[in-house]
């Protein structure tokens, strides 16, 4: 168990003695029981740290969105940010060292072990409550334990956690400065990649129906690019923003620019985002599933990302995130690659 | 009455400049017989193919898609073909997952001394493409 009292005295530890300019966290948010991203930059605010199964987020964007802040205002960092990271989390940090977006000195990890259960998978849950709200939630054990109007309500994990954490294999941060909780790898509740097996035992016409319906479903509100941490391209593929348009650009210079995708919501256009999306984060995407949370129109889109990381699992013996100095999956190759589809 | 058309599938080649795009020539100039289905697109190294190249061209019409460079340890540039390699068989897997049929898509590896191969593996690959018929799944709606 993770008592959160440890964490806010990290945090207030750290922040008075100035070793870091922010901590990045959970606190409680203003809809419900839902955590909310907070960044604390005084040691009096610690306390409003938090750490429950609401605690969803992927708080290394924020990491990502400080550099850009900082490259913005043409500052170099003071002193390191901590951020406050899960398993997977702390890999996509990993990874975002690996491609040297930051350096490890600049983020102090506190890492948080989810232990014997994972986050909560808000769809999920709601179908348990019947329509009630909860207002609090809480880990204990291998069970939720909800607060709601008719009293207290204690759900076994399993049933309301999120896919991804009942999948999940390594739900410790192996990387990181300071950690609270048990290193409880291996306690997969569920096979490696499940969904995805059960998935991809259809065959090729019952899997095109599936992704031809939810690929006619985006609306291309780009909720998944912004959510992902590893999202971080200035410009996207998607939106060409550095086409110079002067008064000499005549319109046809105009109209004959490279778009390699349009950004109008139709089927073959979302594909091609889609799939260009899951190519750029192959071997970069850690799992945590924020891309599939932020959707509106719940786009599968985590099985995509999943088809990849199976694949350069098993194709490549790669593992994101895994270490700081390794190489990235396209940019390295091994002699014993898969060639046989090659004639 | 007008003759029934017969379908010829069109196929996007994306080829090496070092290796596969000089096999192709062999082919021609040894004047082998093969379909004119392929558009090749001369690339610099198939290690310069973005995955992207291979989605556009199914996004713009193409049925099949054909990656064809150097054999593997005869890279001009050393490795490229070994980068490819990787991302060409991630995103074979991807078309394959989302209901793509796997013949779509294509790789193979012709030297520049190889003309009576690329010969065969466009044919092989036309001959594979007809009974799909046209690709409509990944292309572009027309804008009427």
């Amino acid at each position: 168990m993770i008592n959160i009292q440890d964490i806010r005295e990290t945090a207030r530890d750290m922040l008075t003695k100035g070793e870091v300019r922010a901590v990045i966290g959970y606190r409680r948010g203003s809809r419900g029981m839902l955590a909310e991203p907070t960044f604390i930059t005084s040691a009096e605010q610690a306390d409003e740290l938090v750490w429950d199964p609401t605690c969803f987020h992927n708080l290394s964007l924020y990491l990502v969105h400080d550099r850009k802040f900082l490259a913005h205002i043409r500052k170099n960092a003071e002193a390191p940010v901590a951020i406050v990271a899960k398993g997977c989390d702390a890999r996509s940090i990993v990874v975002l060292m690996q491609e040297h977006y930051f350096k490890r000195e600049d983020v102090y990890i506190i890492g948080v072990s989810c232990e014997g259960t994972g986050v909560l998978d808000e769809r999920k849950l709601a179908k348990h409550l019947n329509g009630a709200q909860a207002s609090n939630v809480a880990f204990d054990g291998g069970d939720f334990v909800f607060t709601t109007a008719e009293g207290e309500k204690r759900l076994p994990a399993r049933e309301v956690m999120a896919d991804r954490c009942l999948e999940c294999r390594i739900p410790f941060p192996r990387e990181h400065n300071i950690v609270f909780g048990e290193d409880k790898t291996g306690r997969q509740l569920e096979a490696p990649f499940a969904a995805l097996t059960r998935f991809e035992a259809q065959g090729t016409g019952a899997r095109w129906d599936f992704w031809s319906h939810h690929f006619d479903r985006c609306i291309r509100c780009f909720a998944c690019r912004s959510v992902c941490p590893m999202c971080y391209c200035d410009e996207c593929v998607v939106d060409s923003i550095t086409f110079p348009v002067t008064t000499e650009t005549t319109a046809e210079d105009k109209a004959n620019r490279i778009r390699w995708i349009e950004r109008s919501a139709v089927r073959s256009e979302n594909i091609t985002y889609l799939m260009t999306r899951a190519m750029h984060l192959a071997g970069r995407c850690t799992d945590c599933g924020e891309c599939e949370r932020a959707c509106p129109v719940n786009v599968p889109i985590r099985l995509l990302n999943n088809k990849m990381e199976r694949e350069a699992r098993e194709q490549f013996g790669f593992e994101p995130g895994a270490s700081i100095g390794g190489p990235s999956l396209v940019a390295s190759f091994l002699d014993r690659d898969p060639g046989d589809f090659i004639r | 009455m007008s003759e029934q058309q017969v379908y010829e599938p069109r196929i996007v080649a994306f080829l090496c400049k070092w290796c596969s795009s000089a096999g192709s020539d062999l082919a021609g100039v040894s004047r082998i017989q093969y379909p004119a289905n392929a558009t090749p697109i001369t690339v610099p190294c198939t290690g310069a193919i973005s995955p992207m190249y291979i989605m556009s061209a199914f996004n713009k019409g193409a049925d099949g898609v054909l990656v064809s460079g150097c054999h593997i340890g005869d890279c001009h540039y050393i490795e490229g073909n070994y980068l490819a390699r990787r991302k060409m068989k991630l995103i074979m897997e991807l078309l394959e997952f989302i209901g793509v049929e796997p013949n779509r898509f294509r790789m193979s590896w012709v030297s520049a001394a190889e003309g009576a191969k690329f010969a065969k593996v466009v044919t092989d690959f036309v001959n594979d493409l007809k009974p799909l018929g046209p690709q409509d799944k990944l292309k572009k709606a027309e804008h009427t």
